[in-house]
């Protein structure tokens, strides 16, 4: 088969590696600059661990991180339990009003969803923000991402499998357990990590629900970086990078076909 | 791992909820570490404190149900609405002997008639800070608004001034040098400041609230609308990095914004009882002095006076003379309406 | 496959509610019931120390009730109506530029080898996986006025006697961080779908004689148009309800609808407005939403399978 290369594919690579360029130097020179011995984040002066020392000191960013933690933890088992059930429901019952329903609040700017919860919290819950409301948040927002995922995986199983089973009369919870969970496992868990991840980097949303005396991690940079900007925030963001950098390769590895961009 | 140990704090913080403490809500950098650890010794309890860094930010969380405060630290205008709102519990003024330690002139404001809520902190004033060699070469008169507003004195400093990104103060400010109250609520007084604000704003670096103290420190501002705590503190970070230039302050003669921060006990705050206790703490002189060392914000404590350094008294921003006094205003609350029309006017100052 | 429903047996119908009610009733509640609350609080008074006025009151001076209020004050005056028009600038703007960025990245990833292919995607998304907020925040280093491209910028506008600008806290600023949040949403779907074009068409141009370019703009664009749709709306979308880049990046004047949002629910307590200003979104949303929907249909006749 011929290929049609030759000058062309020349200019792909170059507006490639340009793009990939764009994407990451910026990364890395917050990266380069946690390690930089100076307050600025204007020039290299020397190498240090200072700011990293500054960081693990920092007793609000750490109860900010511990926060961050729990919520992420929480959130995202409940989110995949119900991710799970959502996508089963929609790929294996044609449940459209549920598929919207989950979808909608991924497609839709965060921001609506952060001030219809704050109102919904307040006015008819009478909910103290905290805690419990960034959990519910996140939760809402993560079902999406994990039922996307576990339909994904769905797709992909060979339908006589469930055939068969029925034939050798398996009831449908037993299909279940014995033959659809173990085979969306992987999907499953590659749905809880992202939802994990999702709820660890969450902004928006957590600015409106937070109230006041629960920080998040993301919270906490953000008035930082508002207030008083230090390479304390490269060192934090460093290492979240690092922790989002390891939880997606793990999932890329589970779930290959959404890493494949097939959704 | 200490993210662990935090988690394992954060628990015992929830346990600790059944012994002493206090929760303090209180504006970012307005009580020293040393003054808090004292109290703690005294009281043998504990401080919890939640920071704001402005007026607007404290209410619209209280207002969206954040709960569990002893104490708060609001101005003037923001105590005012959470008083109507039957938000806080009266004092207890026996349990308050150090009381009489303050300045009759900032007891029974209309914010708050025989003080039944609420008792003086500190206050600040909104004033011009400036770099005080650039400006004398210049040659600019710093004792008017006019040095903010008019594009005669602005041309020479354009890009070098900075003001509040703030809807009230900078409105006030604005009133003010037009001749009118800062609690004016004529709208079309409020038009005419809003064509002088962005008549203006070209000249501006930017609104800015809170970085513009290290600008000054730097030398890359030369002017700016300001608080009179900040001003200090830029004065005295400039010392310390040994510029050659002092940040001074001044109280336009028009006049200008005075906030008065009171603590107020929150209704849902469960320790009345310490809240009183840290009140009558911070009426001794000794204590209240600390914050005005440490920051410049203006003491309505006559005890405290003589704790203060005698170049922080003398200073008139810190301590404006009794004429300087009669010029200045505290900011009332707005109602629902006036809000809004605000909050539009706001919105076209910034997109014009 | 379609499974007739007579073939449900009672356990499998219990199955299917025990998998479908318990996400559904959670998203009812905590999805549609707060979106219908805020469709309602639309029409309310704003409270009077903040929030929402009551909807019923026995003291008859209060102010309680429902009202077209907010809305007549949203069209009062024109400055809203540009705030959303200078929004959806904005939106296509990021769009446009993320597009002609994406698309030869897509393009290469496209026709690599299938190896190389999933880590050139995975390379794709792990910037993405970062932190919003990081990546906002590397630019405020990278384009700071201290930085090296600032000052390299500046240098060449003192080359041709221009003053000295800065790059932060513009609209440039905040059209640079637009694009670089949102790429990804934009590469993928591209991908997605030129993945699945037919080479045999290509060769079958090239053998007529049509140039590479030719090639390009006669095959290529027009059967990858589904996936230029859905990553545009991909990136549309989310550009509108944004914050956080305006905030932290732009100058006074950069305010887009996202900010009076967030400023009507948490600096001036105007809730009803608040809420105002989110239907209008919400509308604008649904209507891009429907007019891509519309288009992408028309032209998914055309593409391959």
């Amino acid at each position: 088969m011929r290929r049609h290369n030759g000058r062309r594919g020349a200019w792909l690579w170059v507006a490639a590696v340009a793009v990939y360029a764009f994407m990451y130097l910026p990364l890395a020179i917050v990266v380069a600059y946690s390690f930089n011995d100076s307050r600025l984040n204007a020039e290299w002066v020397g190498f240090t661990l200072h700011w990293y020392q500054v960081l693990l000191h920092d007793e609000d960013m750490l109860i900010a991180a511990s926060n961050s933690l729990f919520i992420a933890l929480l959130s995202s088992l409940v989110a995949t339990l119900l991710g799970t059930m959502a996508g089963m429901a929609i790929h294996r019952y044609h449940f459209k009003l549920l598929d919207f329903m989950v979808l909608t609040p991924v497609a839709m700017p965060e921001i609506l969803l952060g001030v219809s919860l704050l109102l919904f919290f307040i006015q008819v819950l009478n909910l103290t923000l905290g805690m419990l409301s960034i959990v519910l948040a996140h939760i809402t927002f993560s079902i999406g991402f994990v039922a996307i995922v576990v339909r994904v995986a769905l797709a992909a199983l060979d339908e006589r499998i469930f055939e068969a089973a029925r034939d050798l009369g398996a009831s449908p919870w037993q299909t279940f357990r014995y033959v659809t969970f173990p085979l969306i496992l992987p999907g499953v868990i590659a749905g809880g990590l992202m939802a994990f991840t999702l709820s660890i980097d969450d902004f928006v949303i957590t600015f409106f629900t937070a109230g006041v005396g629960v920080q998040t991690l993301p919270l906490r940079i953000y008035s930082m970086i508002k207030i008083a900007v230090t390479p304390e925030v490269n060192a934090i963001s460093t290492l979240l990078m690092l922790m989002t950098l390891v939880i997606i390769l793990l999932a890329s590895r589970l779930a290959p076909n959404i890493f494949r961009g097939k959704f | 791992m200490r993210i662990l140990l935090a988690v394992l704090l954060n628990l015992l913080i929830v346990a600790a909820h059944a012994e002493d403490v206090l929760h303090l809500y209180n504006w970012n950098n307005y009580i020293s570490d040393e003054t808090i650890a004292r109290f703690e010794l005294e009281c043998t309890c504990s401080v919890k404190q939640d920071y704001y860094s402005d007026n607007e930010e404290m209410l619209a969380k209280l207002a969206a149900g954040a709960s569990g405060y002893d104490l708060i630290v609001p101005t003037g205008n923001a105590m005012e609405s959470l008083i109507r709102q039957n938000a806080l519990r009266p004092l207890n003024k026996s349990l308050l002997p150090n009381l009489r330690n303050i300045d009759q002139a900032y007891l029974n404001t209309p914010f708050d008639p025989g003080n039944r809520y609420s008792v003086p902190y500190a206050y600040t004033l909104t004033l011009i800070g400036y770099n005080s060699e650039k400006i004398r070469e210049i040659g600019l008169p710093v004792d008017s608004w006019a040095v903010i507003f008019e594009s005669r004195y602005l041309e020479k400093i354009k890009g070098r001034v900075t003001v509040l990104d703030s809807q009230r103060e900078l409105l006030a400010s604005a009133l003010k040098y037009l001749g009118y109250a800062a609690n004016d609520v004529n709208e079309t007084h409020w038009k005419a400041a809003r064509d002088l604000i962005i008549r203006a704003k070209p000249y501006w670096a930017a609104f800015n609230a809170s970085s513009y103290i290290k600008e000054l420190t730097l030398g890359n501002i030369w002017l700016v609308h300001g608080y009179s705590n900040d001003i200090f503190q830029a004065d005295l970070d400039a010392q310390k990095a040994g510029r050659k230039f002092r940040i001074l302050s001044s109280i336009p003669r028009e006049g200008a914004v005075l906030s008065l921060d009171s603590m107020v006990l929150h209704k849902s705050g469960p320790r009345p009882d310490l809240a009183h206790r840290f009140i009558n703490f911070m009426l001794a002189g000794k204590n209240s002095a600390e914050l005005t060392n440490l920051i410049g914000s203006g003491n309505p404590n006559l005890d405290a006076l003589q704790y203060i350094r005698p170049e922080v008294v003398q200073n008139p921003a810190v301590f404006p003379s009794r004429e300087q006094q009669a010029h200045l205003e505290m900011l009332r609350d707005l109602d629902r309406h006036q809000r809004r029309v605000l909050s539009r006017i706001w919105t076209e100052i910034k997109l014009r | 496959m379609d499974k007739p429903a007579a073939r449900l047996t009672p356990a499998s119908r219990l199955f299917k509610y025990v998998v479908s009610v318990p996400p559904f009733v959670f998203l009812l509640l905590l999805f549609v019931a707060p979106s219908i609350i805020m469709v309602f609080a639309s029409f309310r008074y704003p409270g009077e120390f903040g929030g929402l006025a009551p909807l019923f009151s026995v003291d008859p001076r209060t102010l309680h009730g429902v009202t077209l209020e907010t809305y007549r004050f949203f069209f009062s005056d024109y400055i809203y109506t540009e705030i959303f028009v200078k929004s959806i600038f904005m939106a296509c703007a990021t769009t446009l530029i993320c597009l002609i960025i994406a698309y030869p990245l897509a393009l290469l990833i496209a026709r690599s080898p299938q190896k190389t292919r999933n880590l050139m995607v995975l390379l794709v998304i792990l910037p993405f996986a970062s932190n919003f907020l990081i990546r906002v925040y590397a630019w405020m280093i990278v384009l700071g006025p201290q930085s090296a491209l600032n000052q390299f910028f500046n240098s060449v506008l003192h080359l041709f006697g221009i003053a000295p600008v800065h790059l932060l806290f513009s609209p440039f600023a905040v059209l640079v961080a637009m694009v670089y949040a949102h790429l990804p949403f934009m590469v993928l779907p591209l991908y997605t779908n030129l993945e699945k074009h037919d080479p045999s068409l290509l060769d079958a141009a090239q053998d007529l004689g049509a140039s590479a370019w030719q090639r390009f703009w006669h095959v290529t664009l027009p059967l990858s148009l589904p996936g230029v749709f859905s990553g545009s709306v991909l990136v549309f979308i989310p550009v509108l309800g944004i914050f956080v880049i305006p905030e932290i990046l732009g100058g006074t004047g950069d305010m887009l609808i996202g900010n009076l949002i967030k400023e009507q629910f948490l600096v001036t307590r105007d809730w009803p407005f608040g809420s105002t200003l989110s239907i209008m979104l919400t509308i604008t949303v649904l209507l891009i939403a429907w007019i891509a929907a519309r288009l992408g249909a028309r032209r998914g006749r055309y593409a391959q399978a």
